[in-house]
């Protein structure tokens, strides 16, 4: 078999056992791998109104075609589970060299369900499966974690053997449930959204180390081999692509500031005057930037490692992303770089998404101005700006104490507590990620439906962000969306980075590089409909679990009123208009018709 | 002159960012198919740097010197920069069957294929 492993590796942690089973072949061919794939297993298994932090929740760990075949870019992997935030589907992904090692070892898919009586871990060699106890490691912080599995699965002698295998783990935000616990991959790498560190806490699942010998398989080899070089040299003449090398995502806030899109105080503004110094990427790199770090199979380097001169915190660490600088940093109004990394390493060590964080902080800091909220609930003073506020909450966050018990259950749980859920800034109780939905350019309310029909709540990575769409129409806002919505879903299924495959300029790229890997000439419209299908599939999922028309909205406020660089969004026309080319009803649930024509009829039942 | 000339891998660290590439590119020239493990190149990831490191002679039996070497401010065993397919690494050496492997720059004239994939040119073919 070309690209695909052919294999499903299942681990039921209740009873402690594990199986293989054989990929069925239409699933390849109707959903690729991935994402696709995993939420078609994922629904078909699971019964979307449990409780995600029951042992009926399973968590899939999936790859694609492409992953570990060196594919420029195609180094990720997915994990498919039920959200404890969002109680929505969950589907984030994640770079480092976890997939490829999944798939060297034998396997697209690892499906883990049930409970474990006791904390352990997982341990993956090819054919030799373990369940391990890993009482040892609970309570300790990701790092720590990592290199211990490490030195158990490699060899606490063999240098090579620690370093050559991947591991994903998770940290006290996790095991103590923390609704957006993320989950820790290679040293720094995030499952980052929706939560999924939670469930693996649930199961008492600490980590998962992985190590494969084995090889994939590419249909046209000299054909492939081919087209990566003169992809190489493509990618060489870019000079956008160039930029993301050197700078990461680190440029993307010169691109907020300048578009009024920065989220800042809790959304309440869309630039910082305090923020100007991070227009130039430059001084951002040389204040921490350790090195420079690519994914397998991706040479665009984009994840910067860093460190800062203080010796509390004498580790390296990934990131800050533009994502975190911007949802810790502006949104809690918080501009020290310094500062910001302090809690991004805060958050990679005790396993929580840096994104939902900082939407969390930020959320109670307005609660707080506005006086629904007291510090002698906090325990802070917790205006805009307070960074030891932020940080001491960001700990009592991840073991639950004092007033992190609430903000462990997210931003919406907060603004619910204290009256005013109208104050979250997010979408199906997700926080909204970096890119403010009211920007200053013509159009800008794209970023809006964006979030507002996101399967997984708010989330920039499941269509193209434009900031130029050049009309304010309905019609062709809607158009873009839904259109990127199905084109990214295919590149979430491959898979491939969404960072560099996401837009129009190499919208085929996918097509080809399936076509020389698998040998299947898909067409573009086909692989256009597995991404549509994808798109419904999940959107069934959340009917049955209980979401609806109303939950495909934004903040009041971003409706109504016009923050000082923006303007309102104008939500409703462009809705009317997606759910219509989307084939759905005003209540937003799929036509017959449309089920029909994606080969998804047989899940109508489980809709009435 | 003839047989003067050498050709050699040069290796720029600093450059290199760990996508293995290199890897990928070897095991498909050499075995048709994509198994890093079946490199005879391979990439160290530290947390400070990245190194390639390319397959040299074997030798029978580990060595006892190892010794603490630094690279950008990361001590290293000497294991890591060392060439030797060795037996007690688990790198250079064919899954299961366990022979040992070694760079062989493609062969002759040589067009060792990890350096035409070295986007971030951390590898370099040069003539001394």
């Amino acid at each position: 078999m070309f690209g695909w492993k052919g294999k499903i590796l299942r681990i039921d942690l209740t009873r402690g056992n594990c199986s293989v089973e054989d990929l069925p072949d239409d699933l390849m061919r109707n959903y690729i791998g991935g994402r696709g794939a995993g939420v078609k297993i994922f629904f078909g298994e699971v019964d979307p109104r449990i409780d995600p932090l029951s042992p009926e929740n399973k968590i899939i760990f999936s790859t694609g075609p492409l992953t570990g075949t060196g594919v420029p870019s195609g180094g990720r992997f997915v994990a498919v589970s039920k959200s404890p935030l969002t109680g929505t589907i969950a589907n984030p992904n994640c770079g480092g060299y976890f997939g490829a090692n999944l798939k060297f070892a034998g396997y697209d898919f690892l499906i883990i369900e049930g409970k474990s009586p006791e904390p352990v871990y997982l341990s993956i060699h090819n054919n030799q499966v373990k369940i391990k106890p890993a009482l040892h490691l609970w309570g300790k912080w990701t790092t720590e974690t990592e290199n211990a599995i490490r030195a158990e699965e490699g060899g606490a002698e063999d240098a090579w053997g620690k370093n050559i295998l991947s591991v994903a783990v998770i940290g006290p935000a996790g095991e103590n449930l923390v609704k957006f616990a993320c989950v820790m991959s290679d040293g720094g790498r995030a499952l980052g959204r929706s939560g999924l560190g939670a469930v693996m806490g649930s199961k008492n699942l600490k980590g998962i180390a992985v190590k494969g010998t084995g090889e994939v398989y590419i249909a046209d080899v000299e054909g492939f081999k081919k087209a990566v070089i003169d992809f190489l040299n493509e990618a060489r003449e870019n000079r956008q692509l160039e930029q993301r090398s050197l700078w990461g995502t680190w440029s993307l806030i010169a691109r907020a500031q300048a578009t009024g899109t920065l989220s800042a105080l809790n959304f309440q503004r869309g630039y910082l005057e305090s923020f100007r110094g991070y227009e130039n990427p430059a001084t951002t790199r040389e204040k921490i930037l350790v090195r420079d770090e690519g994914c397998f199979g991706c040479f665009f380097r984009c994840s910067k490692r860093t460190r800062i001169p203080d010796p509390a915190y004498p580790g390296t660490t990934k990131g800050p992303e533009h994502e975190t600088i911007a949802l810790l940093g502006a949104n809690c109004g918080i501009s020290d770089l310094y500062d910001i990394c302090k809690a991004n390493y805060i958050c990679n060590e005790l396993g929580i998404d840096t994104i939902t964080a900082g939407a969390t902080i930020s959320c109670a800091m307005e609660l707080f101005e506005k006086g629904y909220l007291t510090e002698k609930e906090i325990g802070y003073n917790l205006n805009f700006g307070n960074i030891d506020a932020t940080l001491g909450l960001l700990k009592a966050t991840a073991f639950r104490q004092g007033f992190g018990e609430l903000l462990a259950d997210g931003g919406y749980a907060v603004a619910e507590r204290c009256g005013h859920p109208e104050l979250f800034m997010g979408v199906k109780k997700l926080g909204m990620p970096a890119w403010h939905p009211q920007g200053r350019f013509k159009g800008s309310g794209i970023i809006g439906l964006q979030y507002a029909t996101s399967n997984v709540g708010a989330c920039h990575t499941r269509s193209t962000l434009t900031f130029n769409p050049g009309t304010s129409d309905a019609e062709p806002l809607a158009k873009w969306v839904k259109h990127y919505q199905d084109l990214v879903a295919v590149v979430d299924a491959g898979i491939l980075c969404w960072i560099i495959y996401h837009g129009p300029l190499w919208e085929e790229k996918p097509r080809l590089w399936l076509q020389l890997v698998t040998g299947i000439e898909y067409t573009q419209e086909e692989l256009l409909s597995i991404g549509e299908r994808t798109w419904n599939l999940e959107r069934l999922f959340n009917i049955v679990a209980g979401l609806s028309a109303k939950d495909d909205s934004l903040p009041q406020r971003m409706l109504t009123e016009v923050p000082p660089e923006g303007n309102v969004v104008e939500l409703v026309p462009m809705l009317d208009e997606y759910y219509r080319m989307r084939g759905w009803d005003e209540n937003g649930i799929p036509k017959s018709e449309k089920l029909n024509q994606l080969g998804l009829s047989e899940w109508k039942v489980k809709v009435s | 002159m003839e047989g003067e000339s050498v050709m050699k891998i040069k290796i720029d660290h600093n450059k290199c960012c760990g996508c293995k590439l290199c890897e990928v590119a070897c095991s498909l020239k050499h075995t048709g198919s994509v198994n890093v493990q079946r490199s005879r190149i391979r990439v160290f990831v530290g947390e400070k740097f990245c190194l390639p490191v390319i397959a040299g002679p074997y030798t029978e039996a580990a060595c006892n010197s190892k010794n603490i070497v630094m690279l950008e401010e990361e001590g290293i065993s000497e294991c890591i920069i060392c060439r030797a397919s060795c037996p007690a690494k688990s790198v250079f050496r064919e899954p299961d069957v366990d022979i040992p492997l070694k760079c062989d720059f493609c062969g002759d004239p040589p067009d060792p294929q990890c350096v035409r994939w070295c986007a971030a040119e951390a590898l370099i073919l040069v003539e001394e």
